[in-house]
């Protein structure tokens, strides 16, 4: 497969300069290191507070960003003019997010100073946020293919937005429901429990089921965006 | 001369309903071809068809001598362009950084915006932003970006709707110069004013059918009922057979200067969509 990293190069500072001036939606970026501060503040700091504001990060900026850029080019019918141009459908994907992987990981960065997380494995955790941070994308994407403009696609993004970002709290309510156990297989779960590992001297080769869980969802995330992609581009 | 698009007893089908049935014919190299029919008549599900955004339910169609699963391959969509009424443009990006990302995109020099701009004369306004232009300046834009890339061949899909005369004007104006340099052109529309000043040749669609297909001056021979109109200079005007009997009256007041005007009575293009299909075109 050939790609072009002029066109995605171009569909990404198209997107910049387009979410630049577009600060209904570029503001968002400040929630989650406001937050950081906060939580910074309080008395006592868990691992779980700090993927708490991970967590947040990837619902707010990766999925909510990325559903709304995907959304806005349905509804201004500025992605039948991408379809139709010579990008194809990963070179457009790419593209499109590029941007939001960018910012995303600049403001995990900024969350993680700001809240003074310090991972014992910078590597391990460094490549499993970046995992989660595709994850997140990728489920943005759908979101935004499916909704119909972008005050859709902030609406349906709530529910998506609770349960992987909130849903890992389910979990302490699984001795009375049993079926919640089904949350620890979330990737905001898998990632706790990597990061829990790794500040227990876990190495890359103890950690691998929550990476290949989070890889599966990714997988999944991808082939569903891409079905509903190209079924969008014959639609 | 060569065909760049041969379509074949082609038939697209949404659920229960049939938007094109059985639609066959061939657009030439650098001929303007007028697809005509009212809204909901299919024109748009065509094009869709032929730029691969749509598969045929059945029947088969050739674009470039390729077939239409071959279109999504960057060197043919480099072949083609598309423009729509919708304009499909960044509203919160200037007018030369829409055209850029389409430079990018399509692999042509950025030196390429100065040109197209000029050629809708928008060259002074390439900094302003798209969402302040008005509906005919955008669409000048939407054409400067088709024009972008030199493509052979042009889908226009209703292009002037909603413009003003003289934004239509500058539209018929690039149109024209496009296609003298050889892009052949695809038009859809339901105004057969613009029909009979663009096309070389037009089909009448129909509830997805093709009812007529032949040039427009053809078209309106065929359709005349051989008569002409005389307005002489006493404001009466009489229509007289195009034959003999015609002609002794015509002879008679032209040498007694009698006649203020001459016109034949052929019918618009609409007359003979609404004689061809019973219906009016909207």
């Amino acid at each position: 497969m050939n790609m072009s990293i002029k066109r995605i190069n171009a569909i990404f500072q198209k997107d910049f300069k387009d979410f630049s001036r577009n600060s209904a939606v570029s503001v968002t970026i400040l929630f989650p290191l406001i937050m950081a501060f906060i939580y910074k503040n309080m008395d006592t700091v868990t691992l779980d507070t700090y993927y708490l504001l991970f967590n947040m990060s990837f619902a707010i900026i990766a999925t909510f960003i990325q559903c709304c850029l995907i959304a806005e080019e349905k509804e201004k019918n500025t992605l039948r003019g991408l379809m139709l141009s010579p990008a194809s459908t990963t070179e457009i994907l790419a593209g499109k997010s590029l941007l939001t992987f960018t910012v995303t990981v600049i403001a995990l960065g900024l969350t993680a100073w700001i809240a003074g997380y310090e991972p014992t494995n910078m590597f391990i955790i460094t490549a499993a946020l970046g995992l989660s941070t595709l994850f997140y994308i990728a489920v943005g994407t759908l979101l935004g293919l499916l909704a119909n403009s972008v005050m859709e696609a902030s609406v349906i993004v709530l529910p998506v937005l609770g349960i992987f970002s909130f849903g890992s709290f389910g979990l302490a309510f699984a001795e009375k429901y049993p079926i919640l156990q089904a949350l620890e297989y979330l990737p905001s779960s898998q990632l706790i429990e990597l990061a829990r590992k790794v500040e227990e001297g876990a190495a890359l080769s103890t950690v691998w089921p929550q990476f290949a869980v989070i890889a599966i969802w990714i997988a999944v995330a991808i082939a569903a965006t891409i079905i509903v992609y190209r079924k969008r581009m014959v639609d | 001369m060569e065909n760049i698009i041969e379509v074949k007893d082609i038939t697209k089908v949404y659920g229960n309903q049939t938007a094109v049935e059985g639609v066959s014919f061939h657009i030439k190299k650098g001929e303007i071809f007028g697809f005509l029919g009212p809204s909901g008549s299919g024109k748009t599900t065509m094009i869709k068809m032929l730029t691969g955004q749509l598969k045929p339910t059945s029947g088969t169609a050739n674009v470039f001598g390729e077939d239409l699963a071959n279109l999504k391959k960057p060197s043919a969509k480099k072949r083609f362009g598309v423009l729509t009424d919708n304009s499909g443009l960044y509203g919160r990006l200037s007018i030369h950084e829409n055209l850029k990302l389409y430079c990018n995109l399509y692999d042509v020099p950025e030196s390429t915006i100065e040109e197209v701009l000029a050629a809708v004369n928008l060259q002074n306004e390439k900094k302003k932003k798209v969402s302040a232009l008005s509906k005919g300046m955008t669409q000048r834009v939407t054409l400067a970006r088709t024009l972008l890339h030199a493509p052979d061949l042009l889908f226009l899909d209703e292009p002037t709707s909603a413009l003003d005369p003289v934004n239509t004007r500058h539209i018929y104006d690039g149109l024209r110069a496009l296609n003298a340099k050889g892009t052949t052109i695809f038009l859809t529309t339901h105004d057969m004013e613009e029909a009979d000043l663009l096309c070389d040749r037009v089909a009448f669609l129909n509830k997805g059918h093709i009812q007529l297909l032949d040039a427009p001056d053809r078209l309106k021979k065929q359709h005349s009922d051989q008569t002409i109109t005389v307005e002489l200079l006493t404001e009466e005007k009489v229509v007289l057979p195009a034959g003999a009997e015609g002609a002794e009256r015509l002879h008679e007041w032209m040498k007694t200067g009698q006649i203020a005007t001459i016109h034949s009575n052929e019918p618009s293009l609409g007359d003979i969509f609404v004689q061809v299909t019973g219906r009016v075109l909207a």
